[in-house]
């Protein structure tokens, strides 16, 4: 085990001071479910690990018309949260589904996003909700759209030392239902594929539309075009043909351990169609 | 039917408690005082000379012990084959291989070490295939053989030919013909608790080596010739095992980190422990031998299987070890399963620069297997017959000879009736594809009481008893998690005519237990079972020998003292002086009684009385028995390869019923169900739990695990990226049936269960798939990407 | 900063916390785990290193009542946290935890190996949902792999457990 320092600051100011004191390479770290994994095999370079589990005001939860969710929310408050599955059924679907109960037990919202995986769980339903993180450093605090917040793969807009310290999801509109899917090799799996669609309706049209899918392109993408096809119209099996074809050209998979481009070209298509049914029916019920 | 008063009852595990409360000690929680750490550097390269390895900077860390290499120490070869090197010196031939190792305080500094060493390499290609490795002027993997001749080519040379009947003429009279390619994939065995070992020298350079094994004698053979080609011959060795996280077939080899560890303990002078990491687990250990087979088969018009034919191509990888064996055990389903009168079976190994493989559960069965019964479906189909149909046309039956194979016990036919059954094979096959459901069924042969593929088959068993009726059994076998030590006690229990509570077992120590050739082949409880039965006989006999002796005399003292606190108690009116014959006793729970008196309470004598007064006095006697049982069965001729391979066999069926998510590709499980002939269920308990976690791998190998590589290296070593199931992925009934057979060479009738469970699993699922949707993936895993793209195909055509 | 962050490749401190009920404390390098702590410090080698990256659940322990893997868990977080290990499930002269007592009895350990961490997943299971259904059991040991059982008796065990545990009176 590679060896690093660690501290556990217990103020934003405490951690920015130690995070530019350090000489060789420190990261923050939240749960650490991802880092320390990747510090032990060598894949990252870490001399220190700035915690910030003992910050206070990390975690909180607001509930206010939009949901704030402080960044060191762990996913465990997220699969008890009754509150939080009404407000936001696909981020609960998304993290009930993420990993298993050990880490989500330690594992946070803001740390699962801040890794910057193409194939995070969490981006894909914060995207199509258009959640706004505010991330705050020395230099003081900003609001950052989610669509801008990934860069490529493993890389966010954050500079070194900034945190993220909330994520605030505008209201679900009254008619609208919002869907998270992914697919594994097994039950347990980091996404092959995942998608989160969207739909308000109005009547039987959709009115508003975002689709977003994961694990196909350097960052979790938002098929802006597939989402006019679909936005207008009504749902149907002729209107889902035509969003499968478009989502297979717009994604831009790769072959890698897990899967193949070609299967994952299929697979989104699968899944954001489904995704579509399923957030359409959602919208109706509510 | 016999009754018998706990073989075949739910039986908790002696052993469970201990596991359940953490207090079992596995490799991984032994130290020893002034212990050192070993960790071990593993190539670069697939394929490379090596130029210069610098130890310099690894020798001058502080808290380092001993740095060694190829270079500065005696070679020791490895493998039956003897072409591997415990350290690799001139060349490495796979990412695996181990080129230096250090020892050091604790495992960070070793660690550290490792990464200080520099090797210089001059890498060349490398072979990835065995195709590749045939081609013309392929580079050779080794040029030399292990006698120092030079190699003309990659090829084995390894006799995997067989035949019986006439293949050629069968042909011409068939009336149906298929002929297919399978491939299964290189898997991992994934034990849960990894690989390693402590090695120590005693004072007159004998070696002590605590070792994760199931071949605890074989290995201190492997290690004897170690020390000898260290300069200490003659000197011995000592297997000690611990508790085993799983086995599954690695334990059976030795393994180049357990030589590397004797050397640095050797150098040191001091315990030197390894421990692989799971990832050095699954980059350095052997994975399942993988397989590209060729088969033909062939029936006449009313479904009676005519031929069958075989070729299989195997990758060998780098250097030979069972991997390369496993076609020993591939003629079994080959020749035998749904027996044809012509086979034909050629399996050609080829080196390469992938991983070298070794055994894992099932050793080739379920290769072989995988292709046999996806190409019946696809004969049945040919010859427009129902599978369900097809196989009870040809269905194995008890009492019959098959290339050398004695048949005794076969209860086959009620194996695919069950699975049929269960599975509603006549309402469902054929008649779901609208929903893209189907059903499937394979079935499977194995041996079944023991496996004679060394000399000896022997398994020996010590029994003492002590003066408190506790029974001691000391055995070679090894316990892996299978449920040897619980079967074990039951036997022991219900033969001697003790409780299981009063049974413990000893097992894994090579200086104290009784040799074994080693816990595989599902043969550990069908020997060591049979073993204690001999050696409990011969303890009754000595049991009853005393009761003679001292029994009335015991009972008579004690009704006596009663008497004199009691004056009112009458003692029964019984002989107490003239002497017993040892036929007259019996011993039932712990207890011995007159067989005229069986329900008297005050005639009997608990067996701790009875041992007692046997041994505490003038010329005193305690019981110690033993047996060494060997099965009646043969070694496979070399020149034909018959012969009768085991005592007898277990046999089969699995069956599943999937529906296919069309668009995604995936094959979900609606039902699984197996029925297996076992003979007899020891634990009933420990039984099930054999069959649930067989199949459970064998889903697994029809579904998600892949070893993947590239070029050579490993690319998923880590549990991230190897998928194995967890609990959720058991979403749909397992239903697991006993027929009970009752082998009369079988210990109370039961026959070895160890392997079978996972044989037919990935051929039950494929040509349930291929119910579904008409497609058949012939290579595993059956992934949603193969369903798709085979889905796209079907479309197109 | 505490006394002994000095920083550098020797950064250590004095942690202390409760172990399965005992106050306890050790001088611990910054980049250790709690896993390796619980296994070489303390010499409670019940918990078990299956993969060392959170996905076996071989390591898990609970602290404050919550699972978690201890291969992931820097030691210097466990300050002033309580530690519930397998070891800490038995009781006086070797009694065992209900849960415990249910593995044995129905099947649910072979190897062994799984079996601490199996345990302490479905103690933290069977805290919060005191008679969960099957599908329930699977999800709650989903963080946890078997090799040997193919996971049948272990849901029966849990099942078990969950039985003897209704039967009895409130701690």
């Amino acid at each position: 085990m590679k060896k690093f320092d660690y501290y556990q600051p217990k103020s934003l100011r405490e951690a920015y001071g130690l995070m530019e004191k350090q000489k060789g390479e420190a990261r923050y770290i939240a749960g650490g479910t991802d880092i320390i994994w990747r510090v032990k095999q060598g894949l990252i370079q870490a001399d220190a690990l700035i915690s910030l589990r003992g910050i206070e005001g990390l975690d909180g939860i607001r509930l206010n018309g939009h949901l704030t969710l402080g960044s060191m929310v762990l996913f465990r408050t997220v699969e008890r949260s009754a509150d939080l599955a009404r407000a936001c059924p696909s981020l609960a679907q998304a993290v009930s589904v993420l990993a298993n109960p050990q880490v989500r037990n330690i594992a946070t919202i803001g740390g699962n996003l801040c890794n910057g995986a193409p194939s995070a769980d969490c981006a894909p339903p914060l995207m199509a909700l258009e959640a706004v993180l505010t991330l705050e450093g020395p230099g003081g605090k900003r609001e950052v759209p989610i669509g801008a917040f990934f860069k490529g793969p493993g890389e966010t807009c954050m500079d070194k030392t900034e945190v993220l310290t909330q994520i605030t999801i505008p209201e679900m509109a009254a008619d609208s239902g919002a869907v998270f899917l992914k697919k594994g090799r097994v039950s347990q799996d980091i996404s092959i594929v995942n998608a989160a669609a969207l739909l308000v309706m109005e009547g039987k049209v959709c009115r508003k539309c975002r689709l977003v899918v994961g694990a196909v392109a350097p960052v979790p993408l938002r098929l802006t075009d597939v989402e006019k096809m679909v936005e207008g119209q009504e749902v149907g099996p002729e209107l889902l043909d035509r969003v499968g074809n478009r989502v297979e050209q717009a994604v831009s998979p790769i072959t890698d351990v897990r899967s193949t481009e070609e299967y994952r070209r299929a697979l989104s298509a699968a899944l954001v169609k489904r995704a579509i049914q399923q957030a359409h029916r959602r919208a109706l019920k509510r | 039917m016999t009754d018998y008063t706990f073989v075949g009852n739910e039986i908790p595990r002696p052993d469970a408690p201990d596991k359940a409360a953490g207090k079992a000690l596995f490799i991984s929680d032994l130290v020893k005082p002034g212990m050192l750490y070993g960790k071990i550097k593993y190539s670069e390269y697939a394929h490379a000379r090596i130029k210069h390895i610098d130890t310099s900077k690894a020798e001058k860390l502080p808290g380092v012990r001993a740095v060694i290499t190829g270079y500065n120490t005696p070679e020791i070869r490895i493998g039956f084959m003897k072409d591997n090197f415990a350290l690799k010196k001139d060349k490495v031939r796979q990412f695996r291989d181990e080129v230096a190792a250090v020892a050091a305080i604790d495992p960070e500094i070793a660690q550290e070490a490792v990464d200080l060493i520099q090797v210089e390499y001059e890498e060349l290609p490398g072979v990835f295939s065995p195709e590749e490795a045939l081609k013309e002027g392929a580079p050779l993997v080794h040029e030399v053989d292990p006698r120092g001749k030079p190699r003309r080519d990659n090829v084995i040379q390894l006799p995997w030919n067989w035949s019986e009947g006439d293949v050629e003429k069968a042909k011409e009279e068939s009336a149906y013909i298929v002929e297919d390619h399978y491939q299964t994939q290189l898997i991992q065995q994934t034990c849960m608790g990894t690989a390693g070992c402590i090695a120590e020298f005693d004072l007159q350079s004998n070696l002590i080596i605590h070792s994760k094994t199931q071949i605890p004698y074989l290995a201190q053979n492997d290690f004897n010739q170690a020390l000898a080609a260290m300069g200490l011959k003659g000197k011995n060795t000592r297997v000690i095992v611990p508790y085993l996280g799983g086995s599954f077939g690695t334990g059976l080899d030795t393994h180049g980190y357990e030589y590397i560890t004797i050397l640095l303990a050797y150098r040191t002078g001091r315990p030197v422990k390894i421990l692989l990491n799971r990832v050095e687990e699954f980059s350095n250990l052997s994975p399942r031998q993988p397989s590209k087979t060729h088969i033909i088969q062939g029936c006449d018009r009313e479904g009676k299987l005519t031929f069958r034919e075989v070729n299989m191509l195997l990758d060998n990888g780098a250097y030979v070890s069972w991997g390369a064996t496993t076609p020993t055990v591939m003629l079994m389903p080959i020749s035998t399963l749904y027996h044809a009168p012509s086979f034909k079976y050629n399996a050609k190994i080829v080196y390469t620069n992938n991983t070298y493989c070794q055994a894992m559960r099932g050793y080739g069965n379920p290769q072989a297997t995988w292709a046999i019964e996806n190409n019946i479906d696809q004969l049945a189909e040919k010859a427009g017959i129902d599978p369900l149909d097809f196989r009870m046309i040809n269905k194995n039956e008890a009492n019959a000879e098959s290339f050398g194979f004695k048949i005794t016990s076969c209860g086959l036919e009620e194996c695919i009736q069950s699975v049929a059954e269960n599975l509603e094979w006549k309402k469902k096959r054929g008649k779901q594809k609208d929903k893209a459901r189907g059903v499937g069924m394979a079935s499977l042969f194995h041996t079944g009481g023991g496996c004679r593929i060394y000399r000896s088959d022997g398994t020996g068993i010590i029994m003492k008893l002590d003066d408190f009726g506790n029974v001691s059994v000391s055995t070679g076998g090894i316990e892996m998690g299978q449920g040897f030590n619980s079967a074990l006690s039951i036997a022991t229990a219900e033969a001697l005519g003790v409780t299981p509570d009063k049974v413990s077992v000893v097992f894994g120590d090579t200086a104290t237990c009784p040799w074994d050739v080693g816990t595989h082949a599902s043969r550990g409880a069908y020997t060591s079972c049979n073993a204690a039965i001999m050696a409990a006989e011969k303890a009754r006999e000595k049991i009853f020998e005393l009761a003679a002796r001292h029994f009335m005399p015991r009972v008579k003292s004690v009704l006596k003292k009663r008497k004199k606190k009691d004056p009112d108690f009458e003692i029964p009116d019984m002989d107490f002086e003239s002497p017993r014959d040892p036929s007259e006793f019996d011993l039932k729970k712990n207890t011995v009684f007159l067989k005229e008196e069986p329900d008297n309470p005050l005639v009997r004598v608990s067996l701790g009385e009875l041992l007692r007064t046997a041994h505490f006095q003038n010329q005193g006697t305690m019981i110690v028995t033993e047996a060494f049982y060997d099965p009646n069965n043969t070694m496979l001729d070399p020149k034909t390869g018959k012969g009768n391979l085991s005592a007898t066999y277990t046999w089969g069926a699995q069956g599943a019923e999937v529906e296919v998510d069309l668009e995604t590709g995936e094959v979900k499980i609606l039902k699984f169900v197996s029925a297996n002939d076992v003979g007899k269920a020891i634990n009933r308990q420990t039984l099930m739990g054999q069959f649930y976690g067989a199949s459970v791998i064998g889903f697994g190998y029809a579904l998600s695990e892949e070893y993947k590589t590239d070029k050579g290296r490993n690319m998923n070593p880590n549990f991230l990226d190897y998928k194995i199931f967890s609990a959720p992925d058991l979403n749909f009934p397992l239903q697991v049936e006993l027929i009970e057979t009752n082998d009369r060479e079988g210990p109370f009738g039961a026959k070895g269960v160890g392997e079978p469970g996972l044989v037919p699993t990935a051929p039950a699922i494929g040509n349930a798939v291929y119910d579904a949707i008409g497609v058949r993936i012939k290579s595993l895993p059956i992934t949603p990407e193969k369903i798709l793209a085979a889905l796209k195909e079907q479309n197109n055509t | 900063m505490r006394p002994g962050d000095e920083g550098g490749k020797h950064m250590k401190r004095v942690i202390e916390f409760i172990l399965n009920g005992n106050g306890v404390s050790a001088e611990v390098a910054s980049h250790k785990m709690l896993l390796e702590v619980l296994r070489d410090t303390f010499e409670m080698t019940g918990t078990k290193e299956g993969c060392g990256q959170g996905e076996c659940g071989a390591c898990t322990v609970m602290i404050d009542g919550v699972s978690i893997n201890a291969c992931l868990y820097p030691a210097f977080e466990v300050e002033g946290k309580s530690v519930t290990t397998v070891e800490g499930l038995v009781g006086e002269g070797g009694k065992l935890h209900p849960i415990q007592e249910a593995f044995v009895e129905k099947g649910g350990i072979q190897c062994g190996f799984c079996s601490p961490g199996m345990i302490l997943s479905a103690k933290a299971l069977l805290d919060e949902n005191p008679a969960p259904n099957e599908d329930e059991i699977k999800r709650g040991i989903s963080g946890n792999l078997c090799r040997c059982t193919g996971y049948v008796q272990i849901v029966d065990s849990i099942k078990e457990a969950a039985t003897r545990l209704s039967g009895q009176d409130p701690a």
